[in-house]
């Protein structure tokens, strides 16, 4: 068995353990399972060198749908095995600051989350091979992870070099054995594979954004013709924002049981007509271009002005899946 | 670490018919909800969903809680039907307290509209249970007709308190209606208290918001010292599902209870 496959072993051995792999050309998360790494090598190689996944990593930490209460006997949450993320990439590190921001602290707390947050690794690989969809750069983020995660990992020869950025990476790395210290040579390799990264992410977004967002966005709001000829080829399928890694709406609804009611956590999309109905039947947006540009408002005027940080990493994964082919790019250009 | 999405039971004690559409109810939460005037909580009723209600009984009773609600949609409906003994769920309180620091030993302005006098109740009760140190307290108050009136038998008792003014009208009135006939703002074409240093609060429906608040402003109120009721769709309740923002606020964590100061550069506030 290769080292590669012998910490992957060692992890699985332990702990849930989630892999890019490439089903169809696309990358996708998959649970790795131990006959994989059978044999006296690895079966399966996870796809460390591609772009980030399909599916946002909250997926793993905020679930689509999650039992948050029942009633009238209280729900009490339950410890979550530990998970390791291996392979996220800088774009995905940032939602999760963004989560962390809105559920996983202060008075609120969100329990499921936070269980599930402090029960994740995150090892992290670098974004060598940027493709025509990603511009982490232009939110101010790099193609590999410099914090965020416990580990930063990237693919040297046939084996990994790592740096490790908190304690439990290091007692991580530490515990396997399988390490040694690495060289100049793969330090300097690494460094080159970066800087290459950074220009082709260079040559895919040339034009910066307007640094101000905030006041550019306020400036465009009551801009009709902007947002309708932006808007033009939205069919409403809110797949953008289900995708979005950083998007964290959430509806709670009830349903009968057979023993009283259960409380159900769902993602929610900030584009549905009936997102701010009220009871009484007023609805403050809605109108759809109100709901369109009110997601550029959240993301990159009042998340920024809250917190300090846009909330969008680039990961490209509205662009992608957008069957109207908008791409937000051309929306903050032109700001 | 407490699970902010789980209610705890309420026994329903008794229901209070205050019009053909709007009810009161009275609440015995199974731990004390310590709320202000002001706040409000989210009802849970069981196994159909949820709402966001102010109560409107007076925070210094705080065993028993008291919404008055206005059947109007999906969960409202459902309470309609529920009787004395039932359970429901609360939570909360959540939002922000109406500044009672602020208000003390100033005129305090109250306008209502239909079912929202139901939090300016909590405040009026809050406000008149400490009435040494406050000024005086001007109610005017709007309902669409004599019977959609809630609160009849207490409002007639508020207009006999000292250092109470209380005056109501009705959009369309009945024979025996001897007072104002006409929207709320026919009650403000005089507002007898000094403007300057006095606070206006708002609760009603939108539109009428709107015409308060324009009036109030004219009349030379100043902003900051305009109190307006901002009920969104308030789901989560706690600041993070996001569907009550209102410009860079949120409606459940910094309101429900915003000021114009603070409303004013929302593109239609009151829509």
């Amino acid at each position: 068995m290769t080292a590669r496959a012998q910490w992957l072993s060692a992890l699985l051995a332990q702990y849930s353990v989630f892999v890019p792999a490439i089903v169809e050309d696309r990358v996708h998360w998959h649970r790795l399972e131990s006959a994989e790494l059978g044999g006296d090598g690895d079966n399966l190689t996870p796809a460390l060198r591609r772009i980030r996944a399909a599916e946002p990593v909250k997926s793993f930490l905020f679930t689509s749908r999650e039992k948050v209460a029942t009633f009238p006997e209280r729900l009490e949450p339950a410890e979550p095995k530990v998970q390791v993320l291996f392979g996220v990439k800088s774009c995905d590190l940032l939602p999760i600051r963004v989560h962390d921001r809105i559920v996983g602290e202060g008075e609120f707390q969100d329990p499921f989350y936070a269980a599930r947050r402090k029960n994740t690794i995150l090892i992290a690989a670098d974004c060598p091979v940027p493709e025509d969809s990603c511009f982490c750069t232009l939110l101010g983020l790099t193609p590999y992870a410099t914090e965020g995660a416990d580990i930063a990992l990237s693919v040297a020869g046939d084996g990994y070099l790592v740096e490790t950025l908190t304690e439990r990476g290091e007692q991580l790395v530490r515990a396997s054995g399988l390490f040694q210290t690495a060289t100049d040579v793969h330090v300097a390799r690494r460094e080159e594979e970066r800087k290459a990264a950074l220009e082709a992410l260079g040559r895919i977004n040339p034009k910066p954004w307007n640094p101000d967002l905030p006041r550019a966005i306020a400036a465009k709001m009551s801009d009709e013709a902007f947002w309708r000829k932006h808007a033009a080829t939205c069919v409403e399928c809110f797949g953008c924002l289900m995708a979005c890694p950083t998007c964290y709406c959430f509806l709670l609804f009830d349903k009968a049981k057979e023993k009283g009611a259960e409380r159900t956590r769902v993602w929610d999309a900030c584009y549905q007509a009936a997102y701010t109905r009220v009871g009484g039947g007023a609805n403050p947006r809605g109108e759809f271009l109100k709901r369109f540009a009110n997601r550029f408002e959240c993301k990159w005027k009042e998340f920024k002005n809250d917190h300090g940080f846009y909330a969008c990493s680039g990961c490209g994964r509205c662009l992608t899946v957008c069957m109207g082919k908008i791409d937000i790019r051309n929306v903050l250009g032109e700001l | 670490m407490t699970n902010p999405y789980q209610p705890i039971p309420a026994t329903i004690l008794k229901t209070i018919d205050e019009t053909p559409t709007i009810r009161t109810f009275v609440l015995k939460p199974e731990q004390e909800v310590p709320f202000l005037a002001g706040q409000f909580i989210e009802l849970t009723v069981p196994g159909v969903g949820e709402a966001p209600f102010t109560p409107s009984s007076s925070h210094f009773q705080r065993e028993q809680l008291e919404m008055t609600i206005m059947k109007v949609g999906r969960a409202t409906s459902a309470l309609f039907e529920l009787k004395p003994g039932d359970v429901l769920g609360v939570r909360g309180p959540y939002g922000k307290k109406y500044p009672l620091e602020r208000f003390e030993g100033r005129e305090v302005y109250i306008v209502g509209g239909g079912v929202g006098l139901a939090p300016l109740r909590a405040l009026f009760l809050a406000l008149t249970h400490e009435i040494g140190k406050y000024k005086r307290i001007l109610l005017r108050y709007g309902a669409r007709t004599p019977a959609d009136i809630v609160y009849k038998d207490q409002v007639k008792e508020w207009q006999r308190m000292d250092r109470v003014d209380v005056d109501l009208s009705v959009d369309v009135s009945d024979e025996r209606w001897t007072r104002k006939v006409g929207v709320v703002t026919c009650l403000m074409d005089e507002i007898p208290c000094d403007v300057k240093t006095s606070v206006a609060v708002v609760c009603g429906p939108p539109i009428m918001m709107k015409f308060v608040t324009q009036r109030l402003l004219d009349a030379g109120f100043a902003g900051e010292n305009v109190y307006l009721s901002m009920e969104k769709n308030m789901s989560c309740g706690v600041g993070q599902c996001r569907h009550c923002r209102v410009g860079p606020y949120l409606a459940c964590k910094d309101g429900p209870v915003l000021t114009w100061d603070q409303v004013k550069g929302v593109e239609d506030p009151f829509a």
